[in-house]
């Protein structure tokens, strides 16, 4: 399958206000034409914006970073599985373990090349592993093959659109976000927080696949706006084609970020099938 | 799909701030007949374009103002939620004879903070607490009413804050529902200073439910901004 990546991040005006960084990342590795059948990994993570994850923006960047690229490594030979059991089995079993270890090692590198500084250690608070400063969510979707198999820890949002109309959400929803409180990549029962799905894309051919952190729905006006959304971005690769959207989402993030919206830091992947017709 | 003044085009139904929902609960028992009622009519008025000034300054929330009246029964002054900026104060009236019945209060907010009628968006909502007495609930009921309230994810998440009106009231009831011991009952000692505890308790209230809960900011801030006072001695100094 041939997909065209666009992708966003804006810093939340509520961050500038209070001096803080844009926390959220996004990336990808492999070829959105998947030529070869090679894998394409696409993540975004939000780091955690209260002072005690004071590293939160450099966690998030090493989460994506490390998902993406464990994430074509460990499902390149998923491609031609016969089901989805096989593809979650592998998500579950060795790619999931394999993101937080590899995350929490990447954690103590950076920590070696650049340890806490005193102003930095004055927000930790007592007790609190190092990996803590660094928290983080995390949004996960590899493509391979017929598959998409996908993995979130924490708030943000995933869209899958179908051709036919019918927007999923692809990972199961967890009762425990609510508010200001997220599950994170920092929690030492990590793995157990983790959602995941793998979904057949003969089945259910999607066109359209919108990855994003919690700026995004949290500035959203209606509940719920999963429908709205996902109705009129297929509207839109009809009606104004792929190139228009990618020039387009910067603003929509940005508008996301303002304080008309959550004012929160947004960032957005977005993903289109090629060559949809469009209409005339 | 929506249309920006900017005329960016984009999809879903609109994009608007995170509510922030903040509700009072008001003693209206028949103690606060009088001086008091007037002063808290006063004193919430006051509070309003305080709140709208600070939702004006942050970059994040949407105050939703809502307050329940309460003495033998709770019934709600606003029901439904109201952006601050649109709102216009109706004097709550106290009920004749009315008891300090709080633990039904509680049960009320508890419901409008279900997880059915709470946005998934909204942030921790900002609960306020005004009595002039002690919980006058039957044994068990004011109890009973906090674990309803505290019993849903957003009753737990909420901030809370309390105002005593007269020192009297400043009881371990109100500790308990605060729920944290670093975070003091704010006291007003005289009608005059209500106005000044509700600007006090509301700005923070809203400050921490945007930025989040830091316990010891928003304790240090309160001790500051209403010092506890020591407790009246047992000789009155004046006249020694």
């Amino acid at each position: 399958m041939d997909w065209h990546l666009f992708t966003a991040s804006i810093q939340g005006t509520a961050h500038r206000a209070a001096a803080l960084p844009n926390q959220d990342a996004v990336g990808s590795r492999g070829d959105p034409a998947q030529a070869g059948g090679a894998p394409l990994a696409v993540a975004v993570a939000d780091g955690h914006g209260d002072p005690r994850h004071f590293r939160s923006g450099r966690g998030s960047q090493l989460a994506v970073d490390v998902a993406c690229e464990l994430g074509c490594e460990v499902l390149a030979g998923m491609g031609g599985a016969a089901g989805p059991d096989p593809v979650r089995a592998q998500l579950a079993q060795r790619l999931l373990p394999g993101i937080v270890h590899g995350w929490r090692a990447a954690v103590a590198e950076d920590l070696d090349h650049r340890p806490f500084s005193a102003e930095e250690l004055r927000h930790r608070h007592p007790g609190d592993d190092a990996v803590v400063a660094y928290g983080t969510t995390l949004l996960l979707a590899v493509f391979i093959g017929r598959w998409l198999a996908v993995a979130q820890i924490g708030d943000g949002d995933m869209l899958l659109v179908e051709a036919g109309g019918r927007v999923a959400v692809p990972v199961p929803p967890d009762p425990s976000l609510h508010g200001r409180f997220t599950t994170s990549l920092c929690q030492d029962d990590a793995l157990a927080h983790f959602r995941v799905g793998a979904l057949d894309l003969d089945q259910a051919p999607a066109e359209v696949l919108l990855l994003a952190t919690d700026g995004f729905g949290n500035a959203q006006a209606t509940e719920p706006w999963q429908p709205g959304v996902g109705a009129d971005l297929l509207a839109f690769v009809r009606d104004r084609g792929i190139d228009w959207m990618g020039e387009q989402l910067p603003s929509w993030a940005a508008r996301c970020a303002s304080a008309e919206g959550s004012g929160d830091d947004t960032t957005l992947a977005l993903l289109v099938r090629s060559a949809p017709p469009l209409r005339p | 799909m929506t249309i920006s003044q900017g005329a960016t085009i984009m999809p879903g139904g609109g994009i608007s701030r995170r509510p922030l929902h903040f509700i009072v609960m008001a003693d209206c028992s028949g103690s606060m007949a009088g001086e008091k009622m007037q002063a808290l009519n006063f004193a919430i008025a006051e509070m309003l374009p305080n709140l709208v000034a600070w939702e004006q300054e942050q970059e994040k929330a949407q105050i939703l103002f809502r307050a329940v009246a309460f003495a033998d029964t709770p019934r709600w002054h606003i029901e439904e939620p109201v952006p601050v900026a649109q709102l216009r104060w109706k004097p709550l009236h106290h009920v004749e004879r009315g008891r300090t019945n709080m633990g039904p209060a509680f049960r009320m907010v508890a419901e409008a903070l279900a997880p059915d009628r709470l946005e998934r968006r909204a942030l921790q909502p900002a609960l306020l607490l005004v009595t002039d007495g002690l919980p006058t609930d039957p044994p068990g009921q004011f109890g009973a009413g906090l674990s309803a309230l505290l019993a849903l994810p957003a009753g737990r998440a909420a901030v809370r804050l309390a105002v005593a009106i007269g020192r009297d009231a400043d009881s371990e009831a109100l500790n308990r529902f605060i729920g944290d011991p670093q975070v003091p009952v704010l006291v007003a000692d005289s009608t005059d200073e209500i106005a000044d505890r509700l600007a006090t308790a509301s700005i923070a209230l809203s400050r921490m439910s945007e930025v989040g809960v830091d316990r010891d900011a928003l304790a240090t801030q309160l001790l500051r901004a209403a010092p506890p006072k020591s407790p009246p001695s047992a000789v009155d100094d004046s006249i020694v």
